[in-house]
């Protein structure tokens, strides 16, 4: 089970750090160019929004997966909702 | 220009019901008027911290700058969700300790933690003095959006007092909770605004792919780096995805939104969500490159977008798109200045002036501080000029700084208070000198900001692994406080720190 969460773990954190790399390390400027286009947008622009897109679906993933984490287990302690209330 | 006066004004008299209306759920605390009691819904959380993050600086300022420089500015696209990634990482963890210590701004985390009142008193000056030049950014956003839609009837001076009169009345009445619940309406307008603003104003010219043909023709400078002028290539890319993100992360009208937060389920959420909604860029996009196209060589860059509305669309159309920029305004400067006016109030007042004042009198002199920010803001819009963007990058710089104690203090045993101080002292003056230091030039031209972050963190790192801490029983506080965060939302750490241990014992 531990295995299980730490390679979900594994993939989001690497995805989003992959995605990241692509849009804000010097690799940007393998995609700074206009052609080719696509439907008429500009590569770079297209670029930008492919990782954009593919970042922000891992973001839906991460959150349905609960960022890789357990969801229930017993707490040491009463839940912070539980005892502010 | 009657019309779209009486629309823009007609916008701007929602809030002011919505306060009223608001006002009737609060209570005289000051932890409903600065953070709703702690609990505000997924709802309201979503739309205030979306139209807090979003300001003048995103709806005029991008269009400004696809216009003037290019396209640099996409790389919001990566900084909305790096933005949105701090609010579940670290986010999550702030509103955690929130709760447990019953904390209210960033100096409440940051002097418990690190125990230490110099701190203390450095967050809160470093929180007001680089929040109030962000500020006057919001007022001359909306003043402009107002100034031309009047055609210059209503003055720059009379469009920005109208603007600030306006928010301090609402947040007067109802406090964070009507600056919640008039972002849900400012939030949906402004995303909206943008994206249809831009696709409007690109059929002009047949539409996006024929304006980036035509474009690639007349400007190809525009689409890529470094842009038309040639100053705006990767270092200013990599600079304005770290800067603005942690910038406005840091600044305490997020932080009150992470501690007004009811379920921590929520934070896990908000990237999602904030990174989806960074799709209206795609508005800001074709709305600055038509405009290049259009109306070249425009005096004041950030008036791109009103200007092309007013020659463009029609009249209504036109009207309500900057209606929902005056949204983008309002919606984050209501939030500044409610901020302020909690760090002014609570780290200062009652800290230091009133240690026994009452509920009553502290939410009394939070309103008053209100006022007296709000001139502050008026003065500086009407003195110091500048670009929203430029405006708004230099002050980003100074509040991003604080995200390397806070770091320490929600991460790192060993994070000490002097290490704290001097990171930030650091910090900041490296911002300061680099920013304004006539003579001296930002090395590999990344921005002022990146070089604060690194003097601050190397200061930081370096005289915690020297120093040690004397107040042991405040670390394992917040060493407690940890494990249970992590026992309550992430338990499988725990196990591995047992299984761990149970091998460590094993081995022996």
């Amino acid at each position: 089970m531990r295995k299980t969460f730490r390679s979900r773990k594994l993939a989001i954190y690497g995805g989003m750090l992959l995605g990241f790399v692509m849009l804000e390390s010097p690799m940007i400027l393998v995609a700074n160019q206009i052609e080719p286009m696509v439907m008429g947008i500009p590569f770079l622009l297209l670029w930008s929004l492919g990782w954009w897109a593919f970042l922000t679906a891992l973001f839906l993933v991460a959150y349905l997966t609960h960022w890789g984490s357990s969801r229930s287990a017993p707490s040491a302690r009463p839940r912070v909702e539980e005892a502010a209330s | 220009m009657t019309g779209s006066i009486l629309i823009i004004a007609a916008f701007m008299i929602i809030p002011l019901i919505v306060g009223v209306v608001s006002s009737r759920q609060s209570q005289d605390t000051s932890e409903d008027f600065f953070v709703q009691g702690r609990a505000m819904g997924s709802i309201a959380v979503f739309f205030t911290v979306a139209a807090t993050w979003w300001s003048a600086f995103a709806f005029l300022g991008s269009n400004a700058t696809f216009y003037t420089s290019g396209p640099v500015y996409l790389t919001a696209l990566a900084w909305n969700l790096l933005f949105g990634f701090m609010y579940y990482w670290i986010g999550k963890r702030v509103w955690f300790l929130g709760k447990r210590f019953d904390y209210l701004t960033p100096s409440d985390l940051m002097g418990d933690f690190y125990n230490s009142e110099a701190l203390r008193v450095l967050v809160a000056v470093i929180t007001l003095v680089f929040t109030v030049p962000y500020l006057q950014i919001q007022l001359t956003g909306g003043a402009y959006l107002i100034e031309v839609a009047s055609g210059g009837v209503v003055p720059f001076w009379l469009a920005a007092l109208l603007f600030y009169f306006i928010i301090i009345v609402y947040v007067w009445i109802g406090g964070i909770r009507a600056i919640a619940w008039t972002d849900v309406i400012y939030g949906a307008l402004l995303f909206f605004g943008m994206m249809f603003a831009g696709y409007y104003i690109s059929g002009q010219v047949g539409g996006p792919a024929a304006m980036f043909a035509q474009l690639q023709q007349s400007s190809p400078a525009h689409l890529t780096l470094p842009g038309p002028n040639g100053n705006m290539g990767y270092s200013m890319w990599f600079s304005l995805f770290v800067i603005v993100a942690i910038g406005a992360f840091m600044g305490p009208q997020i932080w009150l939104r992470m501690y007004s937060v009811k379920s921590g389920r929520l934070f896990n959420l908000m990237p999602f969500l904030l990174g989806f909604a960074a799709l209206a860029y795609f508005g800001s996009v074709l709305t600055g490159y038509t405009g290049v196209l259009l109306e070249p060589g425009l005096e004041n860059a950030d008036q791109i977008l009103p200007v092309m509305l007013m020659n463009y669309a029609p009249y209504l159309l036109a009207s309500l798109i900057m209606a929902a920029g005056a949204a983008a305004a309002m919606s984050t400067a209501n939030s500044q200045i409610h901020a302020v006016s909690t760090v002014v109030t609570m780290d200062i007042y009652q800290r230091y002036v009133n240690r026994r004042a009452t509920q009553a009198r502290i939410v009394t002199v939070g309103r008053l501080s209100l006022v007296g920010f709000s001139l502050a803001a008026y003065i500086m819009a009407l003195t110091v000029p500048g670009l929203l963007v430029t405006i708004g990058i230099a002050a980003l710089a100074g509040t991003a700084q604080l995200i390397v104690p806070t770091l320490g203090a929600i991460t790192w045993r060993r994070a000490h208070p002097m290490a704290a101080f001097w990171g930030l002292i650091g910090g900041v003056a490296s911002v300061l000198v680099l920013t304004y230091g006539a003579s001296v030039s930002n090395p590999l031209g990344l921005h002022a900001g990146i070089w604060g972050l690194l003097v601050n963190g190397g200061l930081f790192v370096g005289l915690s692994l020297l120093l040690e801490r004397r107040d042991p029983e405040v670390v394992e506080r917040f060493a407690e406080a940890r494990r249970d965060y992590d026992a309550e939302f992430h338990p499988e750490r725990l196990e591995d720190e047992g299984h761990a241990a149970g091998e460590a014992v094993s081995t022996r």
